[in-house]
């Protein structure tokens, strides 16, 4: 098999399986977390459930990470903070602006998106953004390996959910810049590690990216509904 | 038998020598060697014997042969075309029928192990080969015999390097480029949709004056030729580092020639000159035409997703439906297990239960 034979494979059937896989994955995690159920509350709301939802993810997404040395976690581990805040950042700007992928997005959601479609980032801008999170991925795991506290949480599934992020990362990014290896060769390896993460979010950590607007607008709600602060 | 060398050919048709010291450099320079070599290749070009070519042309469009006899080259197309004796061409010879069959087999036995066959179009294998025969013989049969005593052997076009067109799904024909099917045989492909005609003369003419197959990749092309992405040499390269994208054939960014990356451009991974030698004596190539590069020197390149469709999507994704019964199929797996895991709870709570009605009485 050559390596364009191992091309058209990683983007066609392995692809396909790896996605197939993610969708269901994702579906059943969901349904066992909601599962897993709530206690009824009958008191009545102190505060508006709605409004809650749309301040929690207001303050999570827009409002903290710009001012983060209101929050605990920035004042006792500001690199950790900043790393996982540029990580994030980049990841996200990646994943959505960057060019080539923005191209993915257009085909796989051309069915429903009705010609929606929205532009990419300059390639400068979005391959510094990728050099930072890259570098921000090697601070914490520098972090991770070397700080006592984090050494007794860290386990196998911790490490390969790292891996497994960080390779389609690295591998991008050396596409994009066509560096080491020729195009089509970072190509086969950036999509094979895709399809490897896509295959392994449903099954560790990773599937945060999903959960966390689940989790962000229970909690709104139900804060809300106490009158608490998220 | 041994033909004339190529100087006293040229002689024989009234080139004087400081044409044949002009054509030498041309060449030179045409191969990609220094100009120190310049001599090399004289003495060479006095030394060596004209070569007799056979072309074969099984399931094609003979694009390829239009493409070289419109090389505007004129030395190394006279090489190519006059001085190398092409002996068969169907395209080109005036023989027909037998008479014509009849002198490629005097051919192969005259010059066996000094010819040069070069192959265009791809070979049915599906049937026994049914779908293409030359004088009662399938093009398999064919090019296995003659290619058996060839000295050097050119796959001319995507179609006999790789299979090209009649390989494209579903392949009714079996179609195969001719080194799936010479196997124990180095064949030099020379692909493309044409091929580029100074890379086929050139590296005929390469094997003509050093006696020897250029440099290959890992896929037999000539790195001399395809070392280079289309990509790479692209005039539009700094729009796609600069991300100014043509979105559509006719917005404001197509017309002010940014990059065509969107529009499905396969520049980045196909290896081809076309950038830098570009076609029609260096005036321009489809990029610079305004349409994407299609990557028609890389195998399979009829079925690497659309023409338009850009190389990052990939090329095969879930239909909604698929995806939908994907999702249904995880969400009922994870209810499955919630419920089975509620029973088990409920069936480890019951005997503890009743040792604790039992206790209280």
């Amino acid at each position: 098999m050559t390596t364009l034979e191992m091309l058209d494979f990683a983007r066609g059937e392995f692809f396909y399986g790896a996605l197939l896989f993610f969708i269901g994955g994702m579906s059943y995690r969901l349904v066992q977390v909601l599962g897993l159920g709530w206690r009824s509350d009958r008191t009545a709301p102190k505060k508006s459930q709605p409004l809650g939802v749309v301040v929690s993810f207001l303050r999570g997404i827009l409002i903290l990470p710009f001012i983060p040395w209101v929050r605990g976690t920035f004042q006792r581990q500001p690199i950790v903070y900043i790393a996982g805040g540029l990580f994030h950042l980049g990841l996200f700007v990646v994943i959505f602006f960057g060019t080539a992928h923005v191209m993915v997005w257009r085909d796989l959601l051309g069915s429903v998106s009705l010609g929606f479609a929205w532009p990419s980032l300059a390639l400068p801008l979005v391959d510094l953004l990728a050099a930072v999170a890259i570098v921000a991925m090697l601070v914490l795991l520098m972090y991770r390996l070397t700080h006592p506290v984090m050494q007794k949480l860290t386990g196998p599934a911790d490490m390969l959910n790292w891996l497994f992020v960080f390779l389609p990362m690295i591998t991008g990014y050396l596409l994009t810049n066509q560096a080491f290896l020729r195009y089509e060769e970072m190509f086969l390896l950036h999509q094979m590690t895709v399809n490897i993460m896509l295959i392994w979010i449903p099954l560790g950590r990773i599937s945060h990216f999903i959960f966390y607007f689940f989790s962000r607008s229970i909690h709104g709600s139900e804060y809300a509904k106490r009158g608490a602060q998220v | 038998m041994a033909t004339e060398k190529i100087y006293e050919a040229w002689q024989r048709k009234g080139i004087s020598r400081r044409d044949f010291l002009k054509a030498g450099a041309i060449i030179t320079a045409a191969l990609g060697l220094s100009a120190s070599e310049v001599d090399k290749v004289m003495a060479l070009l006095q030394e060596r014997h004209r070569v007799p070519v056979i072309w074969l042309e099984f399931q094609d469009c003979a694009g390829c042969t239009e493409s070289i006899a419109r090389s505007q080259n004129p030395t190394l197309s006279s090489l190519v075309l006059n001085t190398l004796t092409i002996e068969y061409h169907e395209t080109l010879m005036a023989a027909a029928g037998f008479q014509a069959e009849d002198n490629r087999r005097r051919i192969m036995q005259d010059y066996r192990g000094e010819y040069v066959l070069v192959v265009e179009g791809s070979v049915p294998t599906a049937d026994d080969g049914v779908y293409c025969t030359i004088g009662g013989h399938s093009a398999e049969d064919l090019l296995k015999e003659t290619a058996e005593g060839a000295a050097a052997i050119i796959a001319v076009g995507n179609c006999a390097a790789y299979g090209g067109i009649p390989k494209a799904k579903p392949n009714p024909t079996g179609a195969k480029g001719i080194d799936e099917i010479l196997t124990d045989k180095t064949v030099v492909n020379i692909p493309g949709c044409p091929a580029i005609p100074e890379a086929m003369s050139n590296t005929i003419t390469h094997f003509v004056v050093f006696g020897e197959l250029p440099e290959l990749d890992e896929i037999g092309r000539p790195l001399a030729y395809y070392r280079n992405t289309v990509h790479d040499r692209c005039l539009k390269r700094p729009f796609y580092e600069a991300g100014k994208f043509a979105e559509s054939f006719d917005d404001e960014g197509y017309r002010a020639g940014w990059c065509l990356f969107k529009l499905g451009c396969k520049g980045p991974t196909t290896y081809n000159a076309c950038a830098s030698l570009k076609w029609n004596e260096g005036t321009s190539f489809p990029i610079q035409a305004g349409h994407p590069c299609i990557g028609c020197s890389q195998p399979n390149f009829w079925d690497q997703g659309g023409f338009y469709t850009a190389q990052s999507a990939p090329l095969m994704e879930p239909s909604l439906p698929m995806a939908l019964i994907a999702a249904g199929v995880g969400a009922a797996a994870g209810a499955g297990v919630t419920v089975a895991n509620r029973m088990g709870k409920k069936k480890d709570a019951e005997p503890a239960s009743q040792e604790e009605e039992k206790a209280s009485e």
